[in-house]
């Protein structure tokens, strides 16, 4: 069996001192990211144009739920997303995206509709909206974002790392509930299959190309909501084309913070994300961590 | 707020549009207000601290409103979509904000043993704290109050304005009004001081504390029973059946006058010996006289796969009911058929004529069949 590439990428000074992400060092880690996964000699930018064809529009999902406490915050994803544009011959390209205006705008997000430069709204811009049909696969039910559905042809899942007391763990994969209306109707059973089978549905599944993790700051307990005494200032993104081992790994590092803080696993706590190995039953990708090859750096 | 509508407009519109309100139909006829499914930016929300929850430490809050009992962090909404932790405190954000108006016979509800033939104010907002695979309102219950158009209607004008278009019943419906909790119970306190009838059609998914309180402001409740079964409300409704059942006795017990439906799914819910079963239970828990209503199914929203329901299905599942000796039971949805009609338990002769929601003839003078003098069970005046 072919083992799924994660790359992990630390640097001390991701965070300055105000805890913020440097811009500079964000864009260092995620070619150094795309280009451990390329293997060498391969540049960054060779492996972002051999997972998308030219001429398509790349969607930047991020998370802007805590807003600038613990969101996907615009240091990161405005560097991420011109340097996508870039690479792919026009900033306007890449629409860096969330599930309201609102939100985006109180992480610190500057909006933005032109095609000439880096787009950044929300579903409920005016004229974007959601779907009229919901689409039906499997046990979701749901209104797609005219994002995700009609706007662009390829999607990165630019997410933040939590603890969340549902689902155990939010990630790459749990950043997708931000692309329905419904979320809400999914956080049952510690959202499995939910989480599963919303990839599984063609609208992302067939778009999704790379997982970027922001593991800058982890909210390692008590999560998906911002308490700073369980937050920790960890400095890594982690990245893979495999959606399920990134979160695996993203899972992982979870676990470890909790066991330095002496806290119990999620699996003591009876919320270990479950949803990773339906996931992985449904063929989304691996979540046994001997079938997972970790490429570790730091810059 | 380019999509919303304020309340100004709203009252020109219902009174410009009063002609087309007494029909059953939409409001305004050009005015979508059964929202399509696009967002409206920065949309209003209500921020009105809910009654029913409980704090926890770190900002985190539970909900008691009903079985769910979500428990909830900062900025997190419960399942219902319509209730937001706020730093601490929880809130309803649907207070007030209308997704859905309409005035509809009551009929419609249905109620076929409460004040036949009045005209009902009816409304709603976004939200639902179930997920039923085949609701036939999911472009509002399904939503949040985000994602639908909303026009400002506190109590008060919901009041006013039901009395100036002479409906003496307000009906809290097509969504589910338990999420909407605060609102109806507020705007119920005024209608009941103006001398209207409050009445709530509901899938009964709430806690017995609200609902006692309720209780206490309402008149009439009609309960959607979706199955008699806990595996099909797991699998196509993602609730628990036992609340429900616990409901249905909760309001029995009560002087508030109940209705049930029961929708008819093809395959999914209409085993005759379920059937059986179910009419054994609410004989023997919640007595015979409340009305059940065997509505026909169409397909809808995430069941589209199924037919409706034959009628001769519904026949048959009435005809078990009236075995097991219950008074009422009724064909919904199937305009013109003898089974939307009244039959005095005891003389068996014709006492309400029906023809899909209107009422042709009533036999029926105080609260008794003209024929022989029985007793039938209702709110007739």
């Amino acid at each position: 069996m072919i083992k799924s590439k994660v790359a992990i990428v630390y640097a001390k000074n991701a965070l300055n001192a105000e805890n913020l992400p440097d811009p500079r060092v964000v864009l260092r880690m995620i070619r150094k990211g795309l280009e451990l996964l390329a293997g060498s000699p391969a540049t960054a930018e060779d492996y972002i144009l051999s997972l998308l064809a030219p001429g398509s529009n790349l969607g930047l999902k991020i998370n802007t739920i805590a807003r600038r406490a613990l969101s996907t915050l615009p240091e990161t994803a405005v560097a991420i997303g011109l340097w996508l544009g870039k690479t792919l011959g026009q900033e306007g390209r890449v629409i860096i995206w969330d599930r309201t205006n609102e939100e985006l705008k109180e992480t610190g997000y500057k909006l933005s509709t032109s095609p000439d430069s880096l787009r950044i709204f929300g579903t409920d811009n005016r004229g974007v909206g959601y779907q009229r049909e919901p689409v039906i696969h499997r046990n979701i039910g749901s209104l797609f974002s005219r994002i995700q559905a009609e706007l662009v042809n390829y999607s990165i899942s630019l997410a933040i790392l939590k603890d969340h007391g549902l689902a155990g763990v939010t990630a790459g994969l749990k950043n997708y509930f931000g692309a329905i209306h419904n979320p809400n109707k999914y956080h049952d059973s510690h959202c499995d299959p939910f989480v599963a089978e919303l990839f599984d549905c063609p609208l992302i599944k067939e778009k999704h190309r790379l997982t970027i993790i922001d593991a800058l700051k982890v909210q390692y307990h008590r999560g998906p909501s911002y308490h700073p005494q369980w937050a920790e200032k960890a400095q890594k993104f982690i990245l893979s084309q495999d959606p399920v081992a990134a979160d695996v790994i993203g899972w992982k590092l979870i676990e470890e913070l909790r066991t330095r803080k002496g806290l119990p696993s999620l699996k003591e706590e009876g919320r270990e994300p479950s949803y990773l190995f339906t996931a992985e039953k449904l063929g989304l990708g691996q979540a046994k961590l001997e079938n997972i090859e970790v490429l570790e750096e730091e810059v | 707020m380019g999509s919303e509508i304020n309340r100004r407009d709203f009252l020109k519109c219902s009174l410009l549009g009063s002609s087309l309100l007494l029909t059953g139909k939409t409001l305004v006829s050009n005015w979508p207000l059964t929202s399509s499914p696009s967002l409206s930016e920065g949309a209003d929300l209500s921020w009105v601290e809910a009654r029913y929850y409980e704090k926890l430490p770190d900002r985190e809050i539970k909900c008691l409103l009903c079985p769910r009992f979500c428990q909830l962090g900062d900025k997190e909404r419960g399942y219902c979509g319509v209730r937001e932790n706020k730093g601490g405190r929880y809130y309803t954000l649907v207070y007030g904000k209308v997704a859905s108006l309409n005035v509809d016979p009551i009929e419609k509800k249905p109620f076929f043993h409460f004040l036949p033939g009045s005209p009902a104010f009816s409304l709603a907002t976004a939200g639902c704290n179930l997920s039923c695979r085949f609701c036939q309102n999911w472009e509002i219950s399904q939503m949040r109050p985000e994602q639908v158009r909303n026009i400002n209607l506190p109590p008060e004008a919901v009041v006013t304005t039901a009395e100036n278009q002479g409906c003496p019943v307000i009906a809290y419906t097509y969504s589910e009004p338990v999420i909407f909790y605060e609102y109806m119970y507020d705007t119920s306190l005024i209608a009941r001081r103006k001398g209207l009838k409050n009445v709530v059609v509901s899938a009964g998914y709430i806690n017995p504390q609200p609902l006692a309180d309720l209780l206490k402001v309402v008149e009439a409740v009609k309960i959607d029973l979706k199955a008699f079964n806990q595996d099909f409300y797991h699998q196509y409704v993602r609730g628990e059946l036992q609340p429900v059942l616990e409901t249905l006795k909760q309001i029995a017990r009560s002087p508030v006058w109940l209705e049930i439906v029961y929708l008819v799914i093809p395959t999914l819910n209409d085993h005759p010996e379920e059937i059986r079963k179910m009419c054994r239970w609410l004989k023997t828990e919640i007595g015979p006289d409340y009305p059940l209503h065997f509505s026909r199914f169409h397909p809808m929203y995430l069941i589209k796969n199924l037919p409706p329901t034959p009628v001769s299905t519904l026949e048959k599942l009435r005809q078990i009911a009236l075995e097991e000796g219950l008074h009422y039971v009724y064909v919904g949805n199937v305009p013109g058929h003898p089974g939307e009609n009244t039959y005095c338990p005891n003389c068996g002769k014709l006492i309400i004529e029906r023809y899909g929601y209107a009422i042709n003839k009533i036999e029926i003078s105080k609260g008794k069949c003209r024929y022989c003098g029985q007793k039938i069970a209702g709110v007739w005046s």
